[in-house]
């Protein structure tokens, strides 16, 4: 089987030194992925798991330590020229630099147009129609340091789709887009996957997105692949971890009103409690927020407790780590 | 636009051949984009020209005659020697810093990895920055050449012959440098700072070059005046002189010294300083530091 | 650390007493000079690119007649003592236009600037506190070019009174082109631009205020517009001292003192007031930060 992407034992380490220190980061541990042809493949995981340092291994802008991967079966040690002309990649975390600022967006498009050896007639018909998909075609003229920072992205999306590669390394592609541009790019990708069959490898801290999204997700932690999974396991996952949070008025024996809030039936268990001066919060795993908040409120009512809110609790990694780790411990 | 017309468009299927050519003038063509942009640096950057040839041109109302002995470039004022020496010198180092000066740039922007991870190669991509650097410093050059000929009546002397000579030694003395700016944007790839190696080279270059006196002056400390003629540049002022206040050409043979020993220090300087790129850009590939935003 | 202590530590009362001008000023010129010792690389090159400077102009000095020189009125020491004279003092217009520019444009980079600004820190005492810290560093560099000039065989008259003298137009030259610094930090506040005002200021002082030449040499139009810069009056003043024995005593000298005491007291009120402007247009637009 060719794979579009396959590392093999990729590492790759970075020393800093903090107050005379060295330290030592593990940035990407011993990764081994495998991405078919064709396939939305997510990477999940939070700040700082490693997720940047792998996409950028993997465009050959940085040499990794051991290991190495290919990219449409060219190796990026070996091959480099033969990978890079495999892949398209966006980097949204730079908040839109990496374009040149003075000059316009046409201009840095058709810069990187040459660059990647798009022949003149089909990169200025790509760049017209890119443009306008994105919805720059007015501002087009302008100078880039004059656009906002989702204008940029825009910008930066339009120019790692213009050479029209077979994959596409997304690290974070919404991270700076407003919410329709967000949901426009989303479906660019989906038709980009399904009807030209591109292998996308998109990376992102919300769940939600990738469970939307992806094929195939992968966690990563600490520069470890930690799971590797479908999308439906991994709403399986988040729907285990699923929680709603109760804001309590009074600190005075959180933990006795968590128990007794913990026997409705909708509430599986209690998570964590958070007790200090001014805030009093209790975290309950349940089935099913929307059911479980109603019984919840009409037990705090029975109860005569004081509340200040309750609300669904966004899923964080930690809830996830804690669960893969059951997982693991349990097999 | 559709999703759907868009995906369309990228159907078209195209040959998508490699040709560095056209890498080097996009590299050149968006470089330049750029500089005219700085509409207002390039006007405040050419009056500050005309204010320094103005400059030399009342010291050279304090020069005594009869102390100005010109090494050897027969009977000229003291503002050709000097208009020769200075616009030479300026060029040298808008040429030289431009490498590491764009580099710098383009790691602090974080345009370089995007640069890094696509078809083109690295020498295109000096070579284009270099051609933007030699026609920005040229429009400089031939500028103070103009005002020093036309406006002060320095009396350079200008034939189809000379002229050709002198863009010879120009070449010459840029590429006999490229090695060293190259390594110096080797280094400064991975130490980021400044660019202290060519401002250096600079200010030494100025001061043993004789851009302002003769260098019989400097014969005095023979430590300096030695280190003068293991400088590029010196051979290179002497060559310009002798062509542009004595009339030789390429084809005189002490010109033609000056070109070999040049071509000799290309020989010396380019390996080093493209060796030294490379290990430049390999590090910082390794550090993960190709942008710094 | 436990949050609640920092709670706790933070509900201490204090009585927060307004700081001493002096000692505001001072914490910036630390602060400043903290940041400027991590480019120690940037400093021995700074300093090398100095005495290469002094001694090219030494080199040049050889092929001089001192003539124009004496006739000025600067007896003593030849071209070489002269230009020296010129480059030790100009770097105070450098600093002026260029250092306080750029060390403004450096905070609005590095977001520095909105957390100083909205700190309790008067506008007045932070732009004093930028520029202090500049004049000492340029006087440093003053000292090196004398000391490498007098290595190379400057001859000066010294006595009491002419170095006296010379003091009083040094802090008259740095006081004149503080206020144009200031004035050129306002501008870049707002324009966020370096400013092609402090260029065209900057070598058009050194064309017509007589640092490489006397200015006598000059064609009458330029020796007009070079009574128009503070510079032309300090380096005539510190020259007649240095060079021509004189001292505050004598009228030529005087005449530059009253000089540039009008042009001080003219110009800063107009600096601060432009500055005020400019702090306020960045604030009203929200741009201070921006870059």
């Amino acid at each position: 089987m060719e794979y579009a992407v396959e590392t093999f034992q990729l590492t790759k380490t970075f020393e800093s030194k903090e107050k005379g220190q060295k330290r030592v980061v593990r940035a990407v541990d011993q990764v081994d992925i495998k991405v078919k042809k064709g396939e939305f493949f997510g990477l999940l995981g939070p700040n700082g798991a490693g997720k940047t340092t792998l996409i950028k291994i993997l465009c050959t802008i940085i040499l990794p330590d051991q290991g190495t991967a290919k990219i449409n079966g060219y190796d990026i040690l070996k091959q480099p020229y033969e990978a890079r002309n495999s892949f398209g990649w966006f980097h949204g975390e730079t908040g839109g630099r990496s374009l040149y600022w003075r000059l316009n967006a046409e201009d840095n498009l058709r810069f990187y147009a040459y660059l990647q050896n798009v022949p003149k007639d089909i990169a200025e018909k790509r760049i017209k129609a890119l443009l306008e998909f994105f919805d720059l075609s007015e501002d087009r003229k302008k100078l880039v340091k004059e656009y906002s920072t989702g204008m940029k992205v825009r910008v930066m999306l339009a120019r790692a789709l213009l050479h029209n590669p077979p994959i596409l390394f997304m690290d974070e592609p919404t991270i700076g887009l407003d919410t329709i541009s967000a949901v426009d790019t989303r479906k660019l990708l989906q038709a980009l996957n399904t009807q030209l069959g591109k292998t996308i490898i998109f990376t992102s801290h919300n769940m939600f997105e990738v469970e939307q999204l992806c094929d195939r997700v992968a966690i990563m932690r600490k520069g470890k692949i930690i799971a590797d999974s479908s999308p439906s396991q991994l709403r399986e996952m988040l729907r285990d971890i699923r929680a709603v949070e109760v804001e309590v008025k009074e600190s005075s024996d959180l933990q006795k009103i968590a128990e007794k809030l913990a026997n409705t039936p909708a509430v599986k268990k209690i998570l964590d409690t958070t007790n200090n001066a001014h805030t009093h919060i209790i975290r309950l795993q349940v089935e099913n927020e929307y059911e479980a908040i109603p019984e919840i409120a009409e037990k705090i009512k029975s109860l005569g407790i004081k509340v200040s809110a309750i609300r669904q609790s966004e899923p964080s990694f930690e809830d996830i780590f804690v669960k893969l780790a059951r997982g693991e411990e349990q097999p | 636009m559709k999703v759907d017309q868009l995906i369309d468009l990228f159907r078209e299927e195209f040959p998508r051949s490699s040709s560095e050519l056209k890498h080097t003038w996009a590299v050149f063509w968006a470089n330049f984009k750029i500089f005219l942009s700085y509409r207002t640096w390039v006007i405040t950057e050419t009056l500050s020209t005309v204010a320094s040839i103005a400059m030399y041109f009342f010291m050279g109302l304090q020069v005594d005659a009869n102390r100005f002995i010109s090494a050897g470039y027969g009977d000229v004022t003291w503002l050709a020697f000097a208009i020769v020496g200075v616009s030479t010198a300026n060029y040298l180092w808008m040429c030289i810093s431009r490498i590491s000066h764009s580099l710098q740039h383009e790691v602090s922007e974080g345009t370089l990895e995007p640069i890094v991870s696509s078809m083109i190669k690295l020498r295109s991509y000096i070579i284009g920055q270099s051609i933007r650097g030699f026609i920005v410093s040229s429009y400089f050059m031939v500028g103070t050449m103009l005002i020093g000929i036309l406006v002060l009546k320095a009396p350079l002397i200008v034939t189809v012959e000379t002229l050709l000579s002198f863009i010879v030694i120009l070449v010459m003395m840029i590429v006999s440098y490229a090695g060293i700016g190259i390594m110096a944007a080797g280094i400064i790839l991975v130490y980021k700072k400044g660019d202290p190696m060519t401002f250096l080279l600079a200010s030494i270059t100025e001061f043993l070059g004789g851009v302002l006196f003769p260098l019989n002056y400097l014969q005095s400390y023979p430590i300096l005046y030695g280190l003068a003629w293991v400088m590029p540049y010196t051979y290179a002022l002497d060559a310009a002189r002798r062509v542009l206040l004595t009339g030789a050409t390429l084809a005189s043979p002490l010109v033609l010294y000056n070109f070999a020993v040049l071509v000799l220090f290309t020989l010396v300087f380019m390996p080093i300083g493209l060796r030294t790129f490379k290990w430049g850009m390999d590090r910082i590939r390794r550090e993960g530091t190709v942008a710094t935003y | 650390m436990d949050h609640g202590k920092i709670v706790e530590l933070m509900s201490a009362e204090t009585p927060r007493k307004k700081l001493p001008t002096y000692q505001v000023v001072i914490s910036f010129i630390i602060r400043d000079f903290l940041i400027w010792w991590t480019y120690k690389f940037w400093l021995t090159l700074d300093i090398s690119g100095n005495i290469l400077f002094v001694a090219t102009y030494y080199l040049f000095s050889l092929i001089t007649s001192p003539q124009q020189i004496h006739e000025a009125g600067y007896v003593t020491g030849g071209y070489f003592t002269f230009a020296l004279i010129g480059i030790a003092f100009q770097q105070y217009v450098f600093f002026a236009v260029q250092s306080i520019n750029q060390s403004v444009r450096e905070e609005q980079v590095n977001g520095t600037m909105e957390t100083v600004l909205s700190s309790a820190t008067d506008f007045k005492v932070f732009l004093l506190g930028e520029t202090c810290f500049f004049f000492i560093i340029c006087s440093a560099f003053l000292f090196i070019s004398f000391f490498v000039g007098y290595l190379l065989g400057a001859t000066f008259t010294l006595s009491l009174e002419s170095l006296l003298s010379v003091i009083v137009l040094s802090a008259l030259l740095i006081a004149s082109h503080m206020a144009i610094g200031v004035l050129s930090a306002g501008v870049i506040m707002k324009t966020k631009q370096g400013n092609p005002l402090t260029w065209v200021f900057s070598w058009l002082t050194q064309l017509v205020s007589g640092v490489f030449y006397p200015l006598k040499l000059l064609p009458w139009y330029l020796e007009w517009i070079g009574k128009l810069f503070p510079l032309t009056y300090s380096l005539d003043g510190i020259r007649l001292c240095l060079q021509g024995g004189q001292s505050l005593a004598s009228p030529a000298v005087m005449n530059n003192v009253i000089n540039l005491l009008i042009f001080t007291v003219a110009a800063t009120p107009i600096a601060v007031y432009v500055f005020k402007l400019g702090y306020d247009a960045a604030r009203r637009d929200g741009s201070l930060g921006q870059y």
